[in-house]
């Protein structure tokens, strides 16, 4: 590249130099000084917003029975890899029932993990093993959410959208029937109900 | 993309509260909790000044949609810019008047990156090729924004910005062949380094053809180009967001002449946001930008940008949201002049420092929000310069704003204003404006959203528009022509009006629309002997037209159309034209996309921008394109 030429050409080359030598140390140092600071735990506000919509899932989705081992087993909501919640999402499902069901917070590294769970939260980190991990839980009585891009798309069920700031429900019904769950009008109604195969 | 705009308007006015407490969300119906409005640090808004301003968004499956090739004709989709094509790859862009090759009045940034050439503070189109896959939004500003973004912000805005590494992981390659876009490669990959440390590396090159000339004969302007790039996003949940990222790229584009012209550059950027609690945090931005342009017989222009913005946000009370921000930037430029022009001296440096402050102030919670604020900015040519602005909404209810603003922005003088001689030695036949000041706008805007039905969005912005000391060209033995000086010896006035539409016809088939109105009028002010450059300053057409219809056939296929009429442009005895596009997508897997696009179908070819004897005509085509992530 002419880069190099350039630079032959250009007198204050040394000063030049020597200035974007400063600015990248500089930059350096700003990245050191960041990844030295300590991260605090609190979720943003997209997450918590989230997090309370896993919430609502367990009262607005009806599993069939066989999905509970017992009448008063546990609801199960998942988070699959990189934890975007933090304690947040514990503490606001605390003490709460679905009918019998205490609602429980699981987390898990690997797909094949979480076939026990209710209700799973695909987090960004998964979004190159998506096509597997839905691959293996398709068909199971298991809702699948997620805000990666192309998860309806691949075959999950609930996508999270955030646009203009707020956050938007695509459902795809079909994926959901699969699995034999019962999706309440009462969100299917603000949500995008989305064809097979769509964003 | 309206209801788009509508929303990212309430977002951006409204004081970000803290979401409520858990509790209260629990109990909160699934309606209610969908009209939350979240504001992450990286989604965020960059600009609140702008909740009462119109803004149109275009997403990237909007981009996607279209079909569009190239950033310009991602541009298409904002109904309130001009977009003219000029030939294979010069476009005209600009908003609300005085659109030219060198459209000069506004401001474009990628990823935070300022991209217009301080020699004439324009933005070399051909030089701005992202991978388009890779675009996450393009905000469209139509009006100033200088009390944020500084000079050059006078007619309008256009913020680009790409995904995050983090939403672009795994790999992408995209094929495409067509007649006018003859053959285009994009290269992807993304992947994760770390926890919450993510990249992604590209690489994108391609071949253009010609345009033609008015009797369908080619005008030797094809060109082909390669970029390479990454980007680095350090994405901790808890609100810490680090980016870095870095372009370089080399083109050779053909021209009339033996010689083809040759560029090539490159950049590196980096920032850090911090959330500092649930609506305060700080921004800091650095970069280095580097343009090297080599036009045989004209001239070589080597450019070194150093830019540097600190942003930090703070509520003061319950009603005021409070920002400010300095910034300063450092530009050398290097010309390799010619006997037919230079630019004299041929090697300066120069400073830009700018503070600004702007406070959102709640009159009444959600309903009346007053923003006001101003840029102070110091440059080597005219010293201090001052940008204030003040706006208004009130939303009568959740459905509706009404908004208003009186802004006042200038263009501060560039390198082709103060220090371009033709020849370039002595006698001049034009001669650098050592009297060239800033051109000043004082702009009167009004405008009105609705969201009427859930289906249905509508936005008009109206505007009047006063300018001052735009740039002339002076005769200096009057009535001779030449020789001329460049001056700031003229005034102008624009008003119009900006509607757009937007319907969610069934649940697989939107339609937007677009209108704009546009009257430009300049003059000689009182003293000035210019004659000649007032015919040549703003070339716009005073109707444009623009509807998009977005089709899913089916779970696979989607029929995207749009159809533009944009009416004569005067000043160039060019006639007005409708043009249209045609998009059938098939996605057989979701891995696979396939899609062909046929462009500008109604004519063989049409002329987009110019007089007649320097008009280049773009010609019917199409362009197939496969892509495959994995």
């Amino acid at each position: 590249m002419a880069f190099l030429t350039m630079n032959r050409r250009c007198p204050r080359r040394r000063s030049m130099l020597r200035q974007t030598t400063a600015w990248l140390l500089w930059f350096a140092w700003l990245g050191a000084a960041v990844s030295g600071a300590a991260a605090p735990t609190t979720p943003s506000d997209e997450y918590k917003l989230k997090a309370v919509f896993l919430y609502n899932f367990a009262q607005f989705v009806e599993w069939p029975a066989p999905a509970f081992r017992e009448p008063t087993a546990p609801l199960i909501i998942g988070v699959l890899g990189d934890d975007p919640f933090g304690s947040y999402l514990d503490d606001l499902v605390r003490g709460e029932k679905i009918g019998d069901h205490p609602l429980l917070v699981h987390r898990y590294n690997h797909g094949e993990e979480c076939s026990g769970c209710h209700i799973v939260f695909i987090c960004r980190s998964e979004a190159r093993e998506l096509e597997k991990i839905l691959a293996r839980l398709k068909g199971r009585s298991l809702l699948t959410v997620s805000d990666v891009d192309t998860f309806t798309r691949q075959g999950g069920m609930v996508r999270f959208v955030t646009e203009n700031g707020k956050v938007r429900l695509r459902i795809n019904v079909e994926a959901a029937k699969a699995g034999e769950l019962t999706i309440s009008s009462k969100l299917l109604r603000p949500g995008t109900i989305i064809t097979p195969g769509k964003d | 993309m309206l209801a788009f705009a509508l929303s990212a308007g309430s977002l951006s006015g409204q004081t970000p509260q803290s979401i409520p407490s858990p509790d209260i969300l629990k109990k909160m119906s699934v309606d209610e909790l969908l009209d939350i409005e979240v504001t992450s640090v990286s989604k965020r808004p960059e600009k609140l000044s702008e909740a009462a301003s119109a803004i149109q968004v275009i997403t990237g499956d909007d981009i996607r949609r279209a079909g569009a090739t190239s950033l310009p004709e991602a541009l298409r989709l904002a109904s309130n810019l001009e977009v003219a094509q000029i030939d294979s790859r010069q476009w005209a862009i600009s908003a609300r008047g005085f659109n030219n090759v060198f459209a000069d009045k506004m401001l474009v940034l990628v990823d935070g990156r300022t991209v217009y050439t301080p020699l004439y503070a324009g933005v070399y189109w051909d030089v701005q090729n992202l991978m388009m896959a890779d675009l996450d939004r393009i905000e469209v500003i139509s009006g100033p924004g200088a009390t944020q973004w500084g000079s050059n912000a006078v007619n309008g805005v256009i913020n680009v910005t790409t995904k995050s590494a983090k939403d672009t992981q795994g790999g992408l390659l995209v094929a495409g062949a067509g007649a006018e876009l003859r053959n285009s490669e994009e290269m992807r990959y993304g992947g994760k380094l770390a926890p919450d440390l993510y990249y992604r590396v590209y690489a994108k090159q391609f071949d253009h053809g010609d345009s033609v000339r008015p009797n369908g004969r080619i005008s030797n302007d094809a060109w082909r180009a390669g970029q390479i790039g990454f980007r680095m996003d350090y994405d901790a949940v808890a609100g810490d967001l680090l980016t870095l990222q870095g372009d370089v790229y080399d083109g050779e584009i053909g021209q009339a002449g033996p010689d083809n012209i040759g560029v090539n550059g490159g950049n590196l950027l980096g920032r850090w946001s911090r959330r500092l609690a649930e609506n305060s945090d700080v921004k800091i931005q650095v970069y280095y930008d580097r343009t090297h342009r080599l036009i045989p017989g004209s001239f070589t222009q080597n450019v070194h940008t150093y830019d540097f913005d600190f942003q930090h946000r703070l509520p003061l009370g319950s009603a005021h949201d409070f920002l400010w921000g300095l910034g300063c930037r450092f530009v050398r430029d290097d010309i390799g002049n010619t006997p037919a022009n230079a630019f004299l001296p041929p090697s300066v440096g120069h400073k830009w420092f700018n503070a600004f402050v702007q406070d959102e102030f709640a009159l009444s919670k959600d309903r009346l929000h007053l923003t006001f604020g101003t840029k102070v900015e110091h440059n080597d040519y005219t010293g201090f310069e001052v940008e204030p602005s003040a706006r208004l909404a009130w939303r009568p209810d959740q459905k509706q704003t009404v908004w208003g603003a009186i802004s006042r922005a200038v263009r501060t003088p560039s390198r082709i204003d103060r220090d371009l001689f033709s020849p370039a030695t002595p006698p001049y036949r034009v001669a650098g404006g050592e009297n060239v000041v800033s051109e000043k706008l004082l702009a009167y805007e009004a405008g009105y959203r609705v969201q009427m039905e859930p289906q249905l969005a509508l936005s008009l912005a109206t505007f009047v528009n006063t300018y001052g000391d735009l740039r002339s060209l002076e005769p200096l033995n009057p009535p001779q022509s030449f020789p001329v000086q460049a001056n700031s010896g003229l005034r102008g006035r624009s008003n119009g009006a900006e509607l757009t539409a937007e319907w969610q016809a069934t649940s697989r088939w939107r339609l937007r629309a677009g209108w704009t109105e546009l009257r430009v009028h300049s003059e000689p002010e009182p003293g000035s002997a210019d004659r000649a450059t007032r015919d040549s300053i703003a070339h716009d057409p005073n109707h444009q037209v623009t509807v998009r219809s977005l089709l899913d056939l089916s779970a696979h296929w989607e029929c995207d159309a749009s159809l533009r009429y944009v009416a004569r442009i005067i000043s160039q005895s060019l006639p007005g034209y409708a043009e249209a596009d045609l998009r059938l997508g098939w996605r057989p897997t979701p891995a696979w996309e396939i899609s062909l696009l046929g462009q500008n179908l109604l004519h063989a070819q049409h002329p987009e921008f110019n007089t007649p004897g320097t008009r280049r005509e773009l010609q019917r085509t199409i362009y197939g394109k496969v892509s495959w992530r994995f």
